[in-house]
C-alpha cells in the first residue's frame, strides 16, 4: 500500500461547474464492462433527451441514451480512451430550453423487481472506473451480508467522488436505500479517506441525525493510501476478509459501490433519469483553473477548450484520461467523456517512464504490490515468454494500479509487461 | 501562452500541433524520485566514516588503498563497457561501490597491483561476465577479494599494525616492520587475546583491513541506511544474531561457553552483515527469503570460523548464500492475496 506524497496532489474539494451545451456528442456503443451495447435508432433520426439509442446485448451489456434532444447525424469510428477507436453515435443537440425529469411518484411502494428495472433500464454502470454494469452487480447469486459504500478515491489527483459526497450527501444515502431494498444487507459500511475534510464534515451531520432506513450502519475513515479504493482492497481494510483469488466481493459476503453509482441510482430511481451525465474532475498543472464539471456523456473534450469552461495555463505535454496511476495517456482533445471516466490530467510536464534500466533486485515491488504477486519475477518470465512462470507468480491476480512501475527505480516497465502476461497466460 | 487550436473539420480530427508535442506513454503517469544510482551513491556515503576511521587508525596507505580500488573498479568498468560497446554506465556508482568495499576488505599493507587486480577481477568476472548490474550472482566485490584471497593468501593474511591514535596519519611508517595478527587469527591459534578490550574492537583499535575494524563507523553508516530505509534491518540484525548465538552455544571450553560479544565485534562481520550480505542483487526478494538468506550467512560464518581453515568465514559465507539466492526465492515467493 502506498502513501502518495502531498506534493503530488493538488487541493482537494475543487469548485463544481456545469457545461450542458456540447455541439456534438459522440457515445461510443462499449464503454461499459461486457457487450457493446446495440444501436436501435437510425441515421438522421431525432431522438428526445433521455430516449434509449441503444439497448444491451446480453445479461453483461448497458442501455445508452440520448444525452439531449438531438439528432443522430453519423455512427462512426471515433476516439475511445481504452480501445483507441471504437464504433461510435454521433449527434448534434437541437438547441431547447433546459428539460426538466419529472419525480417519480409513489417510489417507497416500488418492489424489488421494480427497481432493477429502472437501474437496467437506465444504463446505470459502476462509476469507479470499470463501469461493471450495475443490475449485474445487484443481482447476486448470493446473500449479501455488507454492502461498502466507497466515497474513497480510487486515484490521487481524482476528486469529483469526494466532491459529489459534500454536495449531493442526501441524494447519495437515498440511492444507498434503493440498494438495501434490492440485497437487503446485514449492514452497510461508508469507507471515506481522511482527506476528504469537507466530506467527513457534512458526513458526521448525517450520521448525527440518524434519518436514513439503512441496517447497522457505520462510518468508516481510511487513511489516504493508493489502491484503497480497490474493491478486494478495501473489503481487506474494513473487514479483514480477502476475496479469494479469481473470486468477487460476493464470495466473501460483501458489496462495494461507488458514491457515484448511487448518485446515478438515485436520480434514476427518483427521476427516471438515465446515466446522462456525470461529475468529471479536470485537473493538472497545464490548466489555469483545475474543476469539477458535470459533463453530459459523449461531450468530447475540446468542446470545453472551445467554451472557455477550460483554459491552458501552459502548454499540455501529457494528457491523461483517469488518475496518474492507472490513466491512459491520450494522443488528442477529441476523446468524449464516458460513463467511467473519473478525470482528465493535463500535466505540463512530459513525464513519462522513459528508458528502462535493469532490475537491481531492490524488491521494492515485491512489497508494496497490494495482491502480495512478484512482479519483478514476472516480468522477468514474461520477457522470456515463460507465461507458466508467470503465472505462477501471480500474472493473473494483477489488478494492474501500477504501484510496481511507481516504486522501481530503475523505471522498468512491470505493470505492462504484467498485464502482456495476464493475456498470455494460459487458462 | 498559445492555445492549442482544435480543428472542427471531420477528415481532420488530430489536433494540428498536439500530435507531436503530447506524450503518450503506458502509466503510471508519476514515479517515486528513487533510482538506482540514487541508491548506490547513497551506500557510498553511508560508508565513508568507516574510511576516515580506516585512515586514522592505518595512516595514509589506507586512503591510497581505498582510492586505487575505486579508481581501478571505475577503469575497469568503463573499459569494458567501452569494448563491449555497451552504454557506459559510470555514474550509477555501482562500479564505485564494487572498488571501495573490495577496498575495505583488504589489509592496508597490500601491494597496489593486488588493489588494481583485485578491483579487475571484482568488476570483470564478479559483473560484467553475467551482463553487468544486476545480473550477477556473486557479490562482485567479495569475488575480488576471495579471489586474492586464493592467488596471494601471504599478502592476504599479513595486517598491519594500528598507528597511535592518528597522530601521525600522514607522516612517514615503515609499513612493512609492523605486522600483526588480527584478534580472530590470535584466537584461532589458541592464544589468549592480551590487552584488547571490547572497547578497542569497537573502536577498532587492533589489526584488521582498512574498512572492517572500526565497528563504531560503520554502525554509523548502517543506521544511515536504515534510516533511509534502503536496508531492512531483517538481514544485517539475524546474520549478527546468528553468529552470535552460534558462537556462543560452540564455544571453545564446551557448550554455551563462547563470547558473544566478541564473535560479533571482531573481523568483518559488521562490515559484511550491514553493507555486503544486503546487497540487492545478490540476496532474496522477499523478508521472508532474507531470513533465511541472512540465519544462512550466519550459520556457515561460524561453521568456518570455529571448525574450518580460515580465521574469518563472511565472505564465503555470503558467497555460499548468493549461490542459493535463486532457490531461496523460488520457495519463499509471496502468498497472493486470496489464495
Amino acid at each position: 500500500m502506498l502513501k502518495v506524497t502531498k506534493s503530488e496532489e493538488p487541493k482537494h474539494n475543487l469548485p463544481c461547474e456545469k457545461f450542458l451545451t456540447p455541439r456534438k456528442l459522440y457515445l461510443p456503443l462499449s464503454q461499459h464492462t461486457g457487450k457493446p451495447s446495440k444501436i436501435c435508432v437510425n441515421l438522421q433520426d431525432t431522438v428526445e433527451r433521455g430516449q434509449a439509442i441503444a439497448v444491451e446485448d446480453g445479461f453483461i451489456s448497458s442501455r445508452l441514451h440520448a444525452p439531449e434532444k438531438a439528432k443522430i447525424i453519423d455512427i462512426c469510428e471515433w476516439y475511445h480512451p481504452v480501445l483507441k477507436k471504437a464504433k461510435c453515435i454521433v449527434m448534434e443537440p437541437i438547441e431547447e430550453q433546459e428539460h426538466k425529469f419529472t419525480p417519480r411518484e409513489k417510489v417507497n411502494n416500488l418492489d424489488k423487481e421494480a427497481l432493477l428495472k429502472i437501474i437496467t433500464d437506465n444504463g446505470i454502470v459502476g462509476m469507479g472506473g470499470a463501469a461493471f454494469p450495475t443490475h449485474v452487480k445487484l443481482s447476486p447469486p448470493k446473500k449479501i451480508e455488507t454492502l461498502i459504500i466507497n466515497g474513497c478515491e480510487c486515484e490521487p489527483y481524482l476528486n469529483s467522488d469526494s466532491r459529489l459526497m459534500t454536495e449531493k450527501l442526501d441524494e447519495i444515502f437515498k440511492g444507498v436505500e434503493v440498494i438495501c431494498r434490492i440485497i437487503e444487507p446485514k449492514e452497510v459500511i461508508f469507507a471515506v479517506e481522511d482527506n476528504k475534510t469537507e466530506a467527513i464534515k457534512k458526513l458526521h451531520l448525517v450520521f448525527s441525525i440518524k434519518k436514513y432506513k439503512l441496517p447497522n450502519l457505520t462510518l468508516k475513515i481510511l487513511k489516504t493510501a493508493y489502491p484503497q479504493g480497490g474493491e478486494k482492497q478495501l473489503i481487506y481494510f474494513l473487514k479483514n476478509r480477502k476475496v479469494p483469488a479469481g473470486g468477487l466481493p460476493l464470495d466473501v459476503g460483501c458489496l462495494v459501490h461507488n458514491v457515484a453509482t448511487c448518485f446515478a441510482i438515485y436520480e434514476a430511481v427518483y427521476f427516471d433519469k438515465p446515466l446522462i451525465e456525470r461529475l468529471v474532475t479536470f485537473a493538472g498543472d497545464a490548466l489555469a483553473q483545475p474543476k469539477n464539471i458535470w459533463v453530459k456523456i459523449g461531450t468530447p473534450i475540446y468542446e470545453l477548450f472551445d467554451k472557455g469552461i477550460l483554459r491552458f495555463k501552459n502548454e499540455p505535454r501529457k494528457i491523461i484520461c483517469g488518475g496518474p496511476m492507472m490513466g491512459i495517456a491520450l494522443d488528442n482533445l477529441n476523446y468524449p467523456v464516458l460513463k467511467g471516466t473519473g478525470g482528465f490530467l493535463f500535466l505540463s510536464e512530459n513525464y513519462s517512464l522513459g528508458e528502462e534500466g535493469p532490475c537491481i533486485r531492490c524488491g521494492s515491488c515485491v512489497r508494496e504490490c497490494p495482491m502480495s504477486l512478484m512482479p519483478t519475477l514476472i516480468d522477468l518470465a514474461a520477457r522470456n515468454e515463460n507465461w507458466q512462470l508467470a503465472a505462477i507468480y501471480g500474472s493473473a491476480d494483477c489488478i494492474e494500479c501500477g504501484i510496481c512501475s511507481y516504486v522501481c527505480p530503475t523505471r522498468r516497465w512491470l505493470v505492462q509487461s504484467i498485464k502482456q502476461a495476464k493475456i498470455k497466460t494460459p487458462k | 501562452m498559445k492555445n492549442i487550436e482544435i480543428s472542427k473539420n471531420k477528415e481532420d480530427k488530430i489536433l494540428s500541433d498536439g500530435v507531436n508535442k503530447l506524450t503518450v506513454s503506458y502509466s503510471p503517469h508519476l514515479h517515486t524520485n528513487q533510482s538506482a544510482a540514487k541508491i548506490m551513491w547513497s551506500v557510498f556515503l553511508s560508508l565513508i566514516p568507516a574510511g576516515i576511521a580506516g585512515i586514522f587508525i592505518f595512516g595514509s596507505k589506507a586512503l591510497w588503498i581505498i582510492s586505487l580500488g575505486i579508481i581501478s573498479a571505475i577503469a575497469t568498468e568503463g573499459l569494458l563497457q567501452y569494448l563491449n560497446k555497451k552504454k557506459i554506465t559510470l555514474n550509477d556508482g555501482s562500479a564505485a561501490l564494487t572498488g571501495l568495499l573490495l577496498s575495505y576488505n583488504l589489509p592496508a599493507n597490500s601491494p597496489w597491483w593486488l588493489v588494481i587486480i583485485g578491483s579487475f577481477v571484482a568488476v570483470a568476472i564478479g559483473k560484467q561476465i553475467f551482463g553487468g548490474l544486476g545480473q550477477n550472482i556473486f557479490n562482485p566485490a567479495l569475488v575480488g577479494r576471495v579471489f586474492l584471497m586464493t592467488c596471494w593468501p601471504k599478502y592476504m593474511t599479513s595486517f598491519m599494525k594500528p598507528l597511535n591514535a592518528g597522530f601521525n596519519v600522514f607522516g612517514s611508517v615503515n609499513y612493512d616492520a609492523i605486522t600483526a595478527a588480527t584478534p580472530l587469527m590470535i584466537v584461532k591459534e589458541g592464544e589468549a587475546l592480551s590487552g584488547l578490550s571490547y572497547w578497542d574492537l569497537f573502536l577498532g583499535r587492533h589489526a584488521g583491513c582498512v574498512g572492517e575494524v572500526c565497528i563504531l563507523a560503520l554502525l554509523i553508516g548502517a543506521l544511515f541506511l536504515l534510516l533511509k530505509k534502503y536496508i531492512s534491518w531483517h538481514i544485517p540484525i539475524i546474520y549478527i544474531a546468528t553468529v552470535g548465538v552460534f558462537s556462543w552455544i560452540f564455544g571453545q571450553k564446551g557448550l554455551f561457553s563462547g563470547n558473544f560479544l566478541f564473535s560479533i565485534l571482531s573481523g568483518g562481520l559488521i562490515l559484511g552483515a550491514f553493507f555486503m550480505a544486503t546487497d540487492y542483487v545478490t540476496s532474496p526478494l522477499t523478508r521472508k527469503g532474507q531470513v533465511i538468506f541472512a540465519a544462512g550467512c550466519g550459520v556457515l560464518t561460524s561453521v568456518i570460523r570455529l571448525w574450518g581453515g580460515y580465521p574469518e568465514g563472511v565472505s564465503y559465507a555470503i558467497l555460499m548464500m548468493n549461490a542459493a539466492t535463486p532457490i531461496i526465492d523460488r520457495y519463499t515467493k509471496n502468498r497472493i492475496f486470496g489464495k
